[in-house]
């Protein structure tokens, strides 16, 4: 599956880790079996709970096990207990979630989980701070949440519970902080386009609220996304944010500055005449070329162009 | 590189390893353990496409597998109330969509399908936002299990359990600036996404043929969509689920069939697609998800599923692959033994419903 390693091992080293292999399986057959017959006879008990964390620890994808763990905290765990002890518990659960991410950032049993848990805590400390245990618990996830995108910027299970917690929690900090955040992750590396697409998300509250003025914000963009252009004009994420930008203005006098500015990372003069058939010319003529630099989409290219000349016939 | 110079697909050796993780998988893969459904898919999906599950299957195991997949169907809900499901339950809507294909494999005649439970069991997943959960009131929710319940219902061919003007409008969110699908709104387009959203809009009942503009799909999502996927074949001739990310065998299925849905396959570099694949081809069988990786049997099923919608005229036999339905993932005559066993009303006179 994604991620497995080839290792070489000698004979010797390989009788070895068959053993190790078989011994494994066993154990965790073993325990798998117990922990399902014991689901099966409803078994509640602070035993089963343990049994649970140690086979979540060899297999966090075992979501039958997620749900059992979740049913043993509702019908007998938090029941008799106060709101501080049930708070512990699932503090213990976080942590635990936290740990198993680092190894397997990717499972959606364990983001699952911890999203449970965030959505249980109770009440308290006091009838006066009832969402004392909420706001401490919440604001510590988007200390674990950049973590895992420290750890891998690109995880998008990562991003989507960032979105989460950022829409969810009850003091979230302001959306131009999350600005900053997309810029330090995009300074960090242009091609990371889970940043950029996170920035677009982001630009477009603020455009909403109106925090950000939307026509000096876009200039302030373009500006952005050209230092990217002509640092890497090979980056695929920057072409597609632009295109974004493109999207959300109708400038003419925009559009003019960015074909002009393109041509001249294409090495080309810029144009000054933009009547209908010099378009359909330079069109047609980028095409051609594209043709040859990008072999993979030449039936692409191929049909645009068609299209082009149909509709121009047309008229 | 030409069709014709390109590598023979190992067919005995692929066969040979999905044969091998039908018995047993290391310890390495303690972590899909609970996924046994959807690996015994896989390798069963293999067998299919090579054309053979006789062959290399004896009677007595096809009987053993469909026993064992019997025995994952929830008779009833857990819980003290038979009627309603309770948020522990632990039917999967993942693994009861590969269940049903892996016994159409295996030819099974469905009478112990109970139908009426499954429709009770997608009313119970799916949740205000039109998306659905993996098991009732529960679990994670994404256009995965949107994708596996409109198939299920599909094949089925009883849309009781779904809300369907809901889970459209829920994929439709889903739809992102860049083209393709994310897998939530707001989320980044993905391959596999893309695809179950793009099928589910395209099983959604009233929608009729694949090659006709569905009414669920805007213009200018289509074209963004298809400009989307088409960036995404590398110039090694594979395809990446993402923008800047590096091609892996199994997105030529996800970003390949979604072309194909669209009725634009025509556009992909049919060479250089099936070039890729080749090298990722495992030299003791299976296919991996980059050349020089580890096969597995994931890999392997949607590498060959890929080739099937996209054959090239002038390949080795050995390339030659039955056609693949590619709303429901599965060769074309095992969605025609779907359709005649599957539903509870079957009118065997009629021609099928070519998708």
């Amino acid at each position: 599956m994604h991620g497995v390693k080839r290792v070489q091992y000698s004979q010797a080293a390989l009788e070895a880790k068959k053993q190790r292999d078989h011994d494994k399986l066993k154990a965790y057959l073993a325990l798998s079996d117990d922990v399902i017959a014991r689901k099966k006879s409803h078994d509640m008990s602070n035993e089963a709970f343990e049994l649970t964390t140690r086979l979540l620890r060899m297999n966090p994808e075992f979501y039958t096990v997620w749900n059992y763990r979740r049913d043993m905290f509702i019908e007998s765990l938090f029941p008799q207990r106060s709101p501080s002890e049930v708070n512990e518990l699932l503090s213990d659960d976080l942590s635990l979630t936290f740990e198993l991410l680092k190894q397997h950032p990717k499972v959606y049993g364990i983001w699952n989980h911890r999203r449970w848990c965030l959505e249980h805590i109770p009440d308290g400390p006091s009838p006066d701070d009832v969402n004392g245990y909420r706001n401490s618990t919440w604001n510590k996830e988007l200390f674990v949440v950049e973590k895992m995108l420290d750890a891998d910027a690109r995880n998008f299970h990562a991003w989507n519970y960032r979105r989460y917690i950022l829409a969810t929690m009850p003091f979230p900090p302001p959306p131009k902080s999350e600005l900053a955040y997309t810029t330090r992750k995009i300074e960090a590396n242009f091609s990371n386009f889970s940043a950029w697409h996170q920035r677009s998300k982001v630009l477009t509250t603020l455009w909403e609220t109106g925090e950000l003025d939307r026509v000096k914000s876009i200039e302030e963009e373009f500006e952005l996304v050209r230092n990217a252009m002509y640092t890497d004009p090979d980056d695929q994420s920057v072409w597609i944010y632009h295109a974004w930008l493109i999207g959300n203005g109708n400038y003419a006098a925009r559009l003019q500055f960015e074909i002009t500015s393109i041509q001249e990372l294409l090495d080309e003069q810029p144009d000054s005449k933009w009547d209908k058939k010099a378009l359909v010319d330079s069109c047609l003529e980028l095409l051609a070329k594209l043709r040859d630099i990008d072999p993979p989409r030449r039936r692409r290219y191929d049909e645009i162009a068609e299209g082009i000349r149909s509709g121009n016939e047309m008229q | 590189m030409s069709g014709s110079e390109l590598p023979k697909l190992a067919r005995v050796a692929h066969a040979g390893h999905c044969n091998r993780c039908l018995s047993a998988l290391p310890s390495s893969h303690i972590q899909i353990d609970a996924s046994r459904l959807a690996i015994g898919f896989y390798c069963f999906g293999t067998l299919d496409l090579l054309g053979s599950i006789y062959e290399k299957t004896k009677e007595i195991e096809r009987e053993g597998w469909r026993e064992w997949l019997w025995h994952q169907q929830t008779n009833r809900p857990y819980g003290t109330d038979p009627e309603e499901y309770s948020e522990y339950d632990t039917p999967h809507l993942i693994m009861t969509y590969t269940a049903i294909l892996s016994l159409a494999i295996l030819r099974d005649d469905f009478e112990q399908l109970d139908r009426n439970g499954i429709v009770r069991f997608l009313q119970a997943c799916q949740r205000e936002d039109g998306s659905f959960t993996s098991f009732p009131n529960g679990g994670e929710s994404d256009l995965r299990q949107v994708y596996c319940a409109f198939a299920i219902s599909s094949m089925l061919d009883d849309w009781s359990g779904v809300d369907v003007d809901r889970a459209v409008s829920f994929i439709q969110q889903c739809s992102s600036h860049e083209g393709g699908y994310g897998q939530q709104p707001t989320g980044e387009a993905l391959g596999g996404t893309t695809y179950c959203a793009l099928a589910s809009l395209y099983l959604a009942p009233s929608v009729s043929d694949l090659h006709a503009p569905n009414p669920h799909v805007t213009t200018d999502e289509r074209r963004r969509t298809i400009r989307w996927l088409l960036q995404n074949q590398a110039s090694s001739g594979g395809f990446s689920g993402r923008t800047n990310k590096d091609a892996d065998a199994c997105y030529c299925f996800w970003c390949g069939a979604s072309l194909h849905i669209l009725g634009v396959g025509d556009l992909v570099d049919r060479t250089a697609f099936l070039s890729y694949l080749a090298s990722c081809q495992f030299k003791f069988g299976g296919i991996g998800k980059a050349p020089e990786d580890r096969p597995d049997p994931y890999h392997t099923y949607l590498s060959l599923a890929a080739l099937a919608l996209f054959p090239l005229e002038d390949a080795d036999p050995s390339w030659k692959l039955p056609r693949l339905n590619a709303l429901w993932n599965t060769t074309e005559d095992t969605a025609d033994w779907i359709r005649q066993h599957v539903p509870l009303y079957t009118v065997k006179a009629q021609s099928p419903v070519r998708k």
